[in-house]
C-alpha cells in the first residue's frame, strides 16, 4: 500500500469516527454528592469516581461536588486521589453523598507517563523524573523550557539568552555524554522530535513531563542516547464543562547590567593605554605628567598630550557640560526598567462517560528590553484533544494543535546591539541634551535608535498545525490485547521578511543654533544606502505512522505481564525559497514587486529524512515485589547506508520493593514503610552526527555542494567536494546503567529516591582530525572512533507535614555528572597535561596565570624566558607557571583545564506551602562546576571596560600583583588564553516564587465562578554568584547578547 | 456501525503493518548535493568542480589584514589579529600569528586535492571527454602548481601531493620533498598547463597558458635567490647554516648562473607572449599621465585590465570581502577601518619626480614631503592635503572639500581665537578615532575613487591581481641584472618608469640592483611581493627590524592669517613635518631568522611523524 494511501485512509477515519461520537448515549439513575478530605475536612476538586465494573466515571468540580448516573441501586462507586486512599462505597438507594476520603501519604499509587505507556511510580524500574504540569505553570516564563531548571534531579538547564522568541534554555539530562549532539529527545503526546520542541508549549495545555534517564529510554532506541523527555497534554474529563479564564501580566528586566566604567574612568584607562604605548622607562614621568599639566615632553623632545586632560576628566565627573563631556550609562539609555508581557489562556474540559474534550486557546505577548522596543514575541496557539469511548471495543483519540509564533525585531540583531552597550563609549552621548539621538560608535549602530524601527524590521513567522490520532482497539475474544494505531501529519511554514532601510543619528556640526549655546547638530544618514528587501519561506512535512499491539494478563493477582510491540514510520520533508531586492524608490513601500531590478537574487532548496522504526516491551512483575522489564528497539535511519542502517537497542530494568518483604516489614518497616531497590542497563542510539553546530547527513555518501567563483564578470556555481565518505558509518552507542533506590517513612512524610548512573558512549561520531595530517587534504567524515564516559548521581529527598491548617512540603533535588574522554582521536605527541583524552569534553588548553609582574625589578630578578611569547616583559604583565619546568615559557606550559561550561551539579530547593487559602511555592536553583571565559576583547579605544577592571586593574600608581595592566583590547600576550580570565560561574537563585489566594468558596459561588485565584509570582528574582559581571548562565564572554530575564508577574484564574 | 468500525479498524492496523516491509523510503537524497559519479559523468560539472578549486584564491590579497602589513610597506592600525605576532617576531608553533586562508598549510592541501582529484578522474578513461577537457586538466594542473607554490615560498620544501588520498590509503604520512625537488614539481605542472591551455580563450579569473608561464618565471626566480641557494643562505643566517636539512629550503650546491639563466628564460616567455599596458615607451610621459596609467593598471581599467594575467574579480551580485577594500583602508573621518597604513619608510622611498632621492635632511623636500614625488606616491597614498571623496552628508561642514586631515591645526573660533583642530583622519578625530592611522598615511592604490561608490557600505569591483604583467618584467630585469646583461635590465625596468612619467635609470653593478630593487618595492607596493623579496634578497634582518613610523604634522596659521573651518592651505598655514617612530607598546619589530619561514603547526608534527620543523622553531 501507498505511504500517502495510508494516511489519507487514517484521516478519513478518524473523521468518520468523530462524526459517530454522538450517537452513543445511555439513559441512568443520577446521584450527586460532595468529597471531602480527611485531613482538613476541605472539599477535593479532582477526585475521581468511577462506577465500579464499567468505564462510566466522573471528578468532582472544584468545590468536591460530583454528579454521575449509575445504572442501579447495586452499583458500587470507587473514589480515588492521588495521595488519599481510594474508597469503594455501595450507591443503594442514596442520591446524595458525602465522601471524606483518608489521606494516603504514600504517593506511590502516582502514575507516571513512560515510553508508549504508564506506569505506577512504586512500580517503576527506571530512573525517570516527572513534574506536573501545574509545577510548570507557576512560573512566569514566557518559554516552557526555562521553568523546568531545579525541577527533576539530573535534568540540567541553561538559559543562555533572553531575547522574545530566542529565550530557551538548553536542556542536558545528565550532563554531556558525547563529542557531539547532547540533545535530548523529545516526545510530545507519543511523537518523537516533533517540530517546535518544547519552548512554546503552552504550560497550561501540560499534564505532565516525564524524563527517562537510564535505560528506561531504550524504547526510544536510536535517538534516546541523550535521553527522553516526554510531554503530555491535557485531555478531558468526565463531569460538567468547566470554563477557566487565565489572565497573567507580567514584568521582565534583565537580571545582571554588567557594570561598566563611567566616561571619568574610562578617559583615564585610555590616558594609562597612551601611556603604555611608551617605552618602560617614561611610565613613571608620563603619569605624573599626565595627572597634573596633561602633556609629557618625551626625552626625545616630543610633546605628548594626555588623550584626556586634568580639567577634562573633572567635567566628565561633575557632569556640568553635557553637550560637550557626556557621561553616558549605555543601558539606561537603550533599556527600560521593566518590559511588560502578557499571558491569555482559555480552557474547557468536559465530556460524559464517551467523549471527553479538552480545549484551550492561549495568547503571548512579550515586549523587548528596549525603550521603544522594535522587539517582540507574539503567539497564538490553539489545542483540542478528543477522546471518545466508541464501543467496548474501540476508542479513539485526537489531538490538534495550531500554533502562530511572531517574532520581530529590528533589522540589527541583538548581538549588535549589546555589543555597542557594552562597547559604548560613556564619553559619547547617546542622546543630545536636546532629545535628538547622538552619533553612532560606528556603522550607524547606536543602540539607542538600532532598538526600533527606525532601521526597518525583521520578521520571522512560524505556523504550526499539528494532528496526531490514536486508534485503540481491544481485540474481541482476547482479552487484555490491544492494538493501536497511531498517526501525527505536522506541518510547519516559515516567513522571513527583512526590510532594511537607513536611519538617521545626528552629530555635532560646526558653530551654534541662534541661541549662541546649543551647538548645531547635523542630520547623517546610516545604514544601507537604500532599502533592501529579504523574504523567505519554508515549509516542512513531519509525518509519522505506526501500530502498536499490547497485551496485559494478570494471572492468579500475583503475576502481571505486559507484552507490547510496535513499529513507527516517519518521514520529514521540507523545501524553502528566498528572494532579495534593492533599489526600491523609496522606503514607502516595503514589497517584492516595488524592488528595482539590478542587483535582485533568489534561491531554495530541499530536504528530506526518513526512519523507521520497531520497538517492544516485555515486563513483569510478581505481587509488584520483583519487577523486571525488557525494552528493545530495532531502528533504521537514513543518516546511515544500507548495510549499516540498523540498530538494535535493549534494555533490561530489574526492580525489588524490599519493604514487601516479611522481614523488613517486621523490623525497619515501621518507619520505614517502602523501599524499593531497583537497576538498569541499557543500549541507545545516536544518528545526530553535529559539527559545527550542524547536522551533518550523508556522510557515507560522495557528493559535492554548490558555492560560486566570478568569471568573466558573472558568479558562476562551482562544486566542491563535500568530504571524502565513510561507507560503514554506524550509530553511536550509550551504554547506560543505572541503580537506585527510593523510599518513604512514616506513611510518606518523608520519601527519597537516590541513583547513581555510569553512561559509557561508545562509536562516536567524530573526525579523525588530529591524526590524519592536513597534506592529505582530506575533508574527513564522521567516523565511530569516540568513547566518553559520565558519571554520576542524582537524588531527590522530601517532607511534608501539616500543623492544623498550615501544611508545608519540602523537597530538594540535585544532579552531579563528570565526563571523561576515554578515546578519540588524539594525536601523540602532545605533552601528557594537554591531553584531551582522559580530561572531561571541550576544555580549553591555556597558560596557568601566576600572578602578575607588579614592578620593573620582579620582571629583572624574573628567571624565566619568555621570548617565545614576548620580547619585551613590562611591568603589569601577567606570570605563567612554567609547567614542564625547563626555565622557559612556551606553548608546552599550557595545561588542559578541568571544567568547561556546562555545570556539573545543578540542583533545586522546593517548598509549598499553604495556610487556609493561601499558597506558596519557591523553587529556589543552583549549578556548580562550570567557568565563563570572561574577556576584554573589546576593551580600549574600541569600547569600555568592565567597572571590575578599572577597579582591580595594575596601574603605575597602584601596582597589583594580582591583576594584569590594562590592555588594548586584546593587544598583549596575557590579553587572552590562561587561566585568569575564565571565572567560576557557580550560582544559587531564587528560580521561582508564587504566593496565590483562592476566593472562599462561599464568596466565589456569589460571584458565580467556582473558583477565583491571584497570585503574584517571579522567576529568577535573586541570584548569588560568583561571576559577578554577568549573569552565571551566561555563555558570552564580552557579555554582548542579550541578557536573562527576571519577571515579574500577577494573574487572576477564574473557573466558571 | 459497530460492525463497520471493526473492520475498518482491523483494515487500518493491517495496513499499517504492510506499509511497514517496504523500507525503500529510508534511501533518501541530499536535494542540494550531486553525488561524485555524476559529476564525473558530465563535462559541465566537471567544469564547475574545477572552477570551484580557484576559491581557494580567497580575496585574493584583499582581506580586512594584508600581507603588506607584515612588511616594511604598511603597519595594521587594530590590535589582536596576530599581526604582531610575526613583526615582533614571536610566532611559535602553537601560535603562528596571522596566516590567511590564500596561504595556509590546510587550506593549500584542500585545494591541491580537489585538483589531484580532477587530474585523476578526468584522465581515466571512462570520463567523457569533452570539447574543454584539455583544458579543465591544464587549469587543475595549474591550480596545484599555483597552491604548492604557496607552500613552497611561505612554508620552504613540502610534502608533494599528487594523488588524491582515500581513507583507505596505506598512511596518510608523507615527509617534505627537497626545495628542488618542490621547484622541479610545480614547473612541471606548469609546463604541461601551459601546453594544454595554449589557444584557449581568456576567461576572466582562470588560468591560461600566460599565466602558467607567469607563475612559472615567478617560481624559477625564487629558486635562483640568495635564500635558496644553500651556501649563500647558510654564510648569511646562523639559523639557517645550524639547520640539518637545508635541502628542504635551498639547493644545497649547484650552478647559480644556471638558475638565473632559467629564470631569465621564464620571465622572457611571458614578456614574448603579452605586452601590459603602456609597455614599450622609449621616454617618460608626463607627470599627470603617470598618474593616470598607475591608477588604471591598479584598477585594472582604461587599458590596466592587460596588466592582469591572472584576476581574482569582484563583482556586486556577490557581495564579498574583496569589495570592501575602501572600507578596509579608507580614513577613519570616512568611517572606515584604515587597517594597513603605510609606514613613513615605505613614504621615503618613493622617488623625487626627477628621480632622485627624496630626504629630510633636503630642507625643501622636507618641508613639503609630499611635493614633486613619483607619480605612483599619489597614485597609492592619501597623505595629508590630498584631494579624496565627498565626506559623507554629516562630515561635510567639518570638510567641505573632501580632503585627507592627518595632521593637527590651529583655526580661529568664533571669538577669533586661536583653537587646535583635529584632523578627520586622525586618532585624535571626532569620527570614529580608535579607527585612526598611527602612521598619518591611508592606502589608496586599489580603493576606487570614484565618488558614487560610498566605501563605508558600498562594495566596489576592482580585482586582485594575482599574477600581474609586470611582476614578469620586473623578475626578467633580476634574472638579467644577476647575470649581468644590465644594458637589457635597464631597457626593461626603464619601460616601467616611463609609463609613470619617472626619468631613466642609468646605474651599474649594485647601483643599478638597489634602484632596481626599489622599483620592484614602489611599482608592486601592497601586492605581496615584499614580503618574499625581503626574505628572498636576504635582506630582512635590516629592513623589517626597522620599526614601523609615521609622520607628525603640525599646521599653524601665518601671521595675520584666520580660518574657521580648516582645509589643506600653505597659503594660510605653516606646516611642520617631523618622522615619528612607533610607539614600542604599539607595535615592537623585530626581526628573528626563524621568521624566514613559517613554522609548520604542532598539530600538524603531531599528525605526521615524517615531518621536520622549519630551523628556529
Amino acid at each position: 500500500m501507498k505511504f500517502s494511501t495510508a494516511v489519507r485512509l487514517f484521516a478519513l477515519t478518524l473523521f468518520t469516527y468523530l462524526l459517530c461520537l454522538g450517537a452513543v448515549m445511555a439513559q441512568s439513575r443520577q446521584v450527586s454528592g460532595v468529597v471531602l478530605s480527611g485531613e482538613d475536612n476541605f472539599p477535593l476538586p479532582g477526585v475521581s469516581i468511577l462506577v465500579k465494573g464499567t468505564t462510566t466515571g466522573t471528578v468532582t468540580d472544584v468545590d468536591g461536588n460530583f454528579r454521575i448516573s449509575v445504572p442501579s441501586d447495586a452499583a458500587v462507586l470507587v473514589f480515588s486521589f492521588i495521595g488519599f486512599v481510594s474508597q469503594e462505597v455501595p450507591v443503594g438507594s442514596q442520591s446524595n453523598l458525602s465522601i471524606t476520603l483518608k489521606p494516603d501519604t504514600k504517593s506511590l499509587q502516582e502514575v507516571i507517563v513512560v515510553g508508549y505507556g504508564e506506569q505506577k511510580k512504586e512500580t517503576i524500574t527506571g530512573s525517570v523524573a516527572s513534574v506536573k504540569g501545574g509545577e510548570l505553570a507557576k512560573s512566569p516564563a514566557m518559554n516552557l523550557s526555562n521553568s523546568i531548571a531545579g525541577r527533576m534531579p539530573g535534568v540540567v538547564a541553561v538559559n543562555r539568552s533572553g531575547e522574545p522568541g530566542y529565550d530557551g534554555s538548553s536542556i542536558r539530562i545528565r550532563g554531556s555524554n558525547t563529542l557531539g549532539n547532547n540533545d535530548a529527545l523529545i516526545v510530545i503526546d507519543g511523537i518523537p522530535a516533533r517540530a517546535g520542541g518544547i519552548d512554546r508549549l503552552n504550560p497550561n495545555d501540560i499534564e505532565s513531563i516525564s524524563v527517562l534517564k537510564d535505560a528506561s529510554a531504550a524504547i526510544y532506541g536510536s535517538r534516546a542516547a541523550n535521553g527522553v523527555i516526554l510531554v503530555t497534554t491535557k485531555r478531558g474529563k468526565s463531569g460538567k464543562p468547566e470554563f477557566t479564564f487565565q489572565v497573567n501580566q507580567g514584568a521582565a528586566q534583565p537580571t545582571v547590567i554588567p557594570d561598566l566604567a563611567d566616561a571619568a574612568q574610562y578617559a583615564e584607562m585610555l590616558n594609562d593605554l597612551d601611556i603604555y604605548a611608551l617605552p618602560v622607562g617614561e611610565w613613571a614621568a608620563a603619569n605624573q605628567a599626565y595627572k597634573t599639566a596633561g602633556t609629557f615632553t618625551r626625552p626625545n623632545g616630543v610633546v605628548r598630550k594626555a588623550p584626556y586632560l586634568p580639567n577634562e576628566l573633572e567635567l566628565y565627573r561633575n557632569g556640568s557640560d553635557p553637550w560637550n563631556y557626556p557621561n553616558t550609562d549605555w543601558y539606561k539609555s537603550t533599556l527600560k526598567t521593566w518590559s511588560p508581557q502578557t499571558r491569555v489562556n482559555a480552557q474547557l474540559v468536559g465530556g460524559n462517560d464517551n467523549v471527553k474534550y479538552m480545549t484551550s486557546i492561549g495568547y503571548q505577548d512579550q515586549d523587548g528590553y528596549y525603550k521603544q522596543s522594535a522587539t517582540g514575541f507574539k503567539q497564538y496557539d490553539i489545542r483540542m484533544n478528543l477522546d471518545a469511548t466508541v464501543n467496548k471495543y474501540v476508542k479513539v483519540g485526537l489531538g490538534i494543535l495550531g500554533r502562530e509564533e511572531s517574532r520581530f525585531f529590528p533589522t540589527r540583531g541583538a548581538g549588535a546591539i549589546f555589543r555597542m552597550q557594552m562597547r559604548g563609549k560613556p564619553n559619547q552621548p547617546a542622546f543630545w541634551p536636546n532629545g535628538l539621538p547622538g552619533p553612532d560608535i560606528e556603522n550607524g549602530e547606536n543602540p539607542v535608535v538600532i532598538t526600533t524601527n527606525a532601521t526597518g524590521y525583521d520578521r520571522d513567522t512560524r505556523d504550526y498545525f499539528q494532528t496526531n490520532g490514536t486508534i485503540e482497539i481491544k481485540v474481541p475474544g482476547i482479552e487484555g490485547l490491544k492494538i493501536t494505531g497511531t498517526g501525527a501529519i505536522d506541518k510547519t511554514m516559515q516567513f522571513n521578511k527583512r526590510w532594511e532601510t537607513p536611519w538617521v543619528l545626528y552629530q555635532k556640526g560646526s558653530g551654534f543654533e541662534a541661541d549662541g549655546v546649543t551647538p548645531k547638530l547635523v542630520a547623517t544618514v546610516r545604514g544601507p544606502a537604500d532599502p533592501r528587501l529579504t523574504e523567505a519561506n519554508s515549509n516542512t512535512l513531519n509525518i509519522l505512522l505506526g501500530t502498536v499491539a499490547s497485551y496485559d494478563k494478570v494471572i492468579d493477582n500475583k503475576h502481571t505481564i505486559n507484552v507490547l510491540a510496535g513499529f513507527n514510520k516517519e518521514t520529514v520533508s521540507g523545501n524553502n525559497f528566498n528572494a532579495f531586492r534593492r533599489y526600491f524608490i523609496s522606503t514607502a513601500i516595503d514589497q517584492m514587486f516595488a524592488g528595482g531590478d539590478l542587483e535582485k537574487n533568489n534561491g531554495g532548496g530541499a530536504f528530506e529524512r526518513a526512519r523507521l522504526n520497531y520497538f517492544g516491551r516485555a515486563s513483569y512483575n510478581y505481587k509488584e515485589k520483583y519487577l523486571a522489564e525488557f525494552l528493545w528497539r530495532y531502528d533504521g535511519s537514513y543518516i546511515f547506508p544500507e548495510a549499516t542502517r540498523y540498530g538494535f537497542f535493549p534494555g533490561v530494568m530489574l526492580g525489588w520493593v524490599v519493604s514487601d518483604e516479611g522481614f523488613w516489614k517486621n523490623s525497619i518497616g515501621k518507619t520505614m514503610d517502602f523501599f524499593k531497590i531497583r537497576g538498569s542497563w541499557g543500549q541507545l542510539g545516536n544518528d545526530q552526527i553535529f559539527f559545527g553546530g550542524a547536522l551533518q547527513e550523508y556522510q557515507f555518501l560522495s557528493t559535492y555542494g554548490f558555492s560560486s567563483y566570478i568569471a568573466n564578470n558573472t558568479e558562476v556555481k562551482t562544486l566542491l567536494e563535500n568530504r571524502v565518505p565513510n561507507t560503514r558509518i554506524t550509530w553511536e552507542v550509550a551504554n547506560n546503567s543505572n541503580l537506585g533506590f527510593e523510599g518513604q517513612f512514616m506513611d510518606g512524610k518523608i520519601f527519597f529516591e537516590f541513583d547513581v548512573f555510569y553512561n559509557k558512549r561508545t562509536n562516536i561520531l567524530w573526525q579523525k582530525n588530529a591524526s590524519v595530517p592536513q597534506s592529505t587534504g582530506l575533508i574527513l567524515p564522521a567516523e565511530n572512533i569516540g568513547e566518553v564516559e559520565n558519571k554520576g548521581y542524582d537524588f531527590s529527598v522530601g517532607y511534608r507535614g501539616n500543623v492544623g491548617d498550615f501544611t508545608y512540603s519540602v523537597g530538594v533535588n540535585g544532579g552531579y555528572a563528570k565526563n571523561k574522554i576515554l578515546f578519540w582521536d588524539e594525536a601523540p605527541g602532545a605533552p601528557e597535561w594537554q591531553r584531551s583524552t582522559g580530561k572531561p569534553m571541550n576544555t580549553f588548553l591555556v597558560y596557568q596565570y601566576d600572578g602578575v609582574f607588579a614592578t620593573q625589578e620582579e620582571i629583572n630578578s624574573n628567571p624565566l624566558d619568555y621570548k617565545s611569547i614576548t620580547n619585551n616583559l613590562r611591568p603589569g604583565d601577567m606570570k605563567y607557571k612554567d609547567v614542564n619546568g625547563d626555565g622557559k615559557i612556551n606553548p608546552d606550559d599550557r595545561i588542559r583545564m578541568d571544567d568547561n561550561d556546562i555545570p556539573r551539579f545543578q540542583g533545586g530547593v522546593t517548598l509549598n506551602a499553604s495556610f487556609k487559602n493561601f499558597d506558596l511555592s519557591v523553587l529556589f536553583q543552583g549549578a556548580a562546576g562550570a567557568r565563563q571565559y570572561v574577556s576584554a576583547g573589546e576593551s580600549g579605544n574600541i569600547g569600555n571596560f568592565l567597572l571590575d577592571i578599572y577597579e582591580n586593574r595594575w596601574t603605575i600608581d597602584n601596582p597589583s600583583s594580582v591583576h594584569p595592566r590594562i590592555a588594548n583590547r586584546n593587544d598583549q600576550y596575557f590579553s587572552s588564553g590562561n587561566t585568569y580570565w575564565f571565572r567560576s560561574t557557580d550560582y544559587v537563585r531564587l528560580k521561582n516564587l508564587e504566593l496565590g489566594y483562592n476566593l472562599p468558596s462561599f464568596i466565589a459561588e456569589k460571584a458565580g465562578v467556582r473558583n477565583l485565584r491571584v497570585y503574584v509570582n517571579g522567576l529568577n528574582l535573586f541570584t548569588w554568584d560568583k561571576l559577578g559581571v554577568y549573569d552565571p548562565e551566561t555563555a558570552s564572554s564580552t557579555g554582548q547578547y542579550y541578557p536573562q530575564a527576571r519577571i515579574i508577574s500577577t494573574g487572576l484564574n477564574v473557573t466558571f | 456501525m459497530k460492525r463497520l468500525n471493526k473492520i475498518v479498524a482491523l483494515l487500518l492496523a493491517t495496513s499499517f503493518a504492510f506499509t511497514a516491509c517496504n523500507d525503500d523510503f529510508l534511501n533518501t537524497r541530499p536535494l542540494g548535493q550531486v553525488s561524485e559519479n555524476a559529476v564525473w559523468a558530465d563535462p559541465a560539472l566537471a567544469e564547475a568542480f574545477v572552477v570551484g578549486i580557484y576559491q581557494g584564491f580567497g580575496n585574493g590579497g584583499f582581506d580586512e589584514q594584508m600581507l603588506a602589513s607584515l612588511t616594511d610597506e604598511a603597519i595594521f592600525t587594530h590590535p589582536g589579529r596576530g599581526i604582531t605576532t610575526i613583526t615582533e617576531a614571536r610566532s611559535n608553533s602553537a601560535d603562528i600569528g596571522w596566516v590567511n586562508g590564500t596561504l595556509a598549510w590546510n587550506q593549500m592541501y584542500s585545494r591541491i586535492r580537489a585538483a589531484n582529484v580532477a587530474i585523476a578522474k578526468m584522465s581515466d578513461t571512462n570520463f567523457p571527454k569533452g570539447a574543454n577537457t584539455d583544458r579543465l586538466i591544464g587549469e587543475a594542473k595549474f591550480l596545484r602548481a599555483y597552491y604548492s607554490h604557496q607552500l613552497l615560498r611561505y612554508y620552504g620544501g613540502f610534502p608533494i601531493i599528487d594523488k588524491p588520498y582515500t581513507l583507505d590509503s596505506e598512511t596518510f604520512k608523507a615527509p617534505r620533498n627537497t626545495f628542488e625537488e618542490c621547484v622541479n614539481f610545480i614547473v612541471k605542472d606548469l609546463d604541461e598547463a601551459a601546453t594544454l591551455l595554449t589557444g584557449k580563450s581568456r576567461i576572466n579569473g582562470r588560468a591560461t597558458q600566460i599565466a602558467s608561464l607567469a607563475l612559472k618565471s615567478r617560481v624559477l626566480l625564487y629558486a635562483a635567490s640568495d635564500l635558496h641557494d644553500g651556501p649563500t643562505a647558510k654564510a648569511k643566517s646562523a639559523d639557517l647554516a645550524g639547520y640539518a636539512k637545508i635541502e628542504y629550503l635551498a639547493y644545497p650546491s649547484g650552478s647559480r648562473a644556471e638558475r638565473w639563466q632559467k629564470a631569465q628564460a621564464a620571465a622572457k616567455a611571458v614578456l614574448d607572449a603579452t605586452t601590459g599596458n603602456k609597455m614599450g615607451l622609449s621616454a617618460p610621459v608626463s607627470h599627470a599621465e603617470g598618474i593616470q596609467n598607475y591608477i588604471n593598471n591598479s584598477m585594472a581599467r582604461s587599458g590596466g585590465e592587460a596588466e592582469i594575467i591572472l584576476g581574482r574579480y569582484f563583482i556586486n551580485l556577490k557581495n564579498e570581502n574583496g569589495g570592501r577594500q575602501g572600507l578596509f583602508n579608507g580614513p577613519n573621518g570616512y568611517n572606515n577601518w584604515a587597517g594597513n597604513t603605510p609606514v613613513q619608510l615605505l613614504i621615503d622611498d618613493y622617488e623625487m619626480m626627477d628621480g632622485t632621492k627624496f630626504s629630510w635632511s633636503n630642507p625643501d623636500q622636507a618641508a613639503a614631503p609630499y611635493k614633486n614625488r613619483d607619480a605612483r606616491f599619489y597614485a597609492s597614498v592619501l597623505y595629508d592635503g590630498a584631494q579624496w571623496k565627498p565626506r559623507s552628508s554629516a562630515n561635510q561642514v567639518r570638510d567641505p572639500l573632501g580632503q585627507i586631515q592627518t595632521g593637527t591645526y590651529e583655526v580661529t573660533n568664533a571669538a577669533g581665537a586661536k583653537v587646535t583642530h583635529f584632523g578627520l583622519d586622525t586618532r585624535n578625530s571626532p569620527i570614529e578615532d580608535w579607527n585612526g592611522s598611527y602612521t598619518g598615511y591611508y592606502f589608496r592604490k586599489f580603493v576606487d575613487a570614484n565618488p558614487a561608490i560610498v566605501d563605508q557600505n558600498t562594495w566596489q569591483q576592482v580585482p586582485w591581481p594575482v599574477l600581474r604583467y609586470t611582476e614578469a618584467v620586473l623578475n626578467y630585469v633580476e634574472a638579467s641584472i644577476e647575470l649581468g646583461q644590465e644594458e637589457e635590465a635597464r631597457k626593461w625596468l626603464n619601460q616601467i618608469r616611463f609609463r609613470v612619467g619617472q626619468p631613466a635609470v642609468t646605474e651599474t653593478g649594485d647601483a643599478l640592483r638597489q634602484r632596481y630593487r626599489n622599483e620592484r618595492r614602489i611599482e608592486m607596493a601592497y601586492e605581496e611581493q615584499r614580503y618574499h623579496d625581503v626574505r628572498r634578497w636576504m635582506i630582512a634582518p635590516q629592513a623589517f627590524s626597522r620599526q614601523a613610523n609615521g609622520i607628525s604634522i603640525r599646521g599653524t596659521l601665518k601671521p595675520g592669517k584666520t580660518l574657521g573651518v580648516y582645509k589643506y592651505d600653505p597659503e594660510i598655514f605653516d606646516y611642520v613635518y617631523k618622522v615619528i617612530d612607533m610607539d614600542p607598546g604599539k607595535e615592537n619589530r623585530k626581526w628573528l631568522d626563524k621568521m624566514y619561514y613559517l613554522p609548520i603547526h604542532r598539530d600538524e608534527m603531531n599528525r605526521n611523524s615524517e615531518l621536520v620543523q622549519n630551523p628556529g622553531f
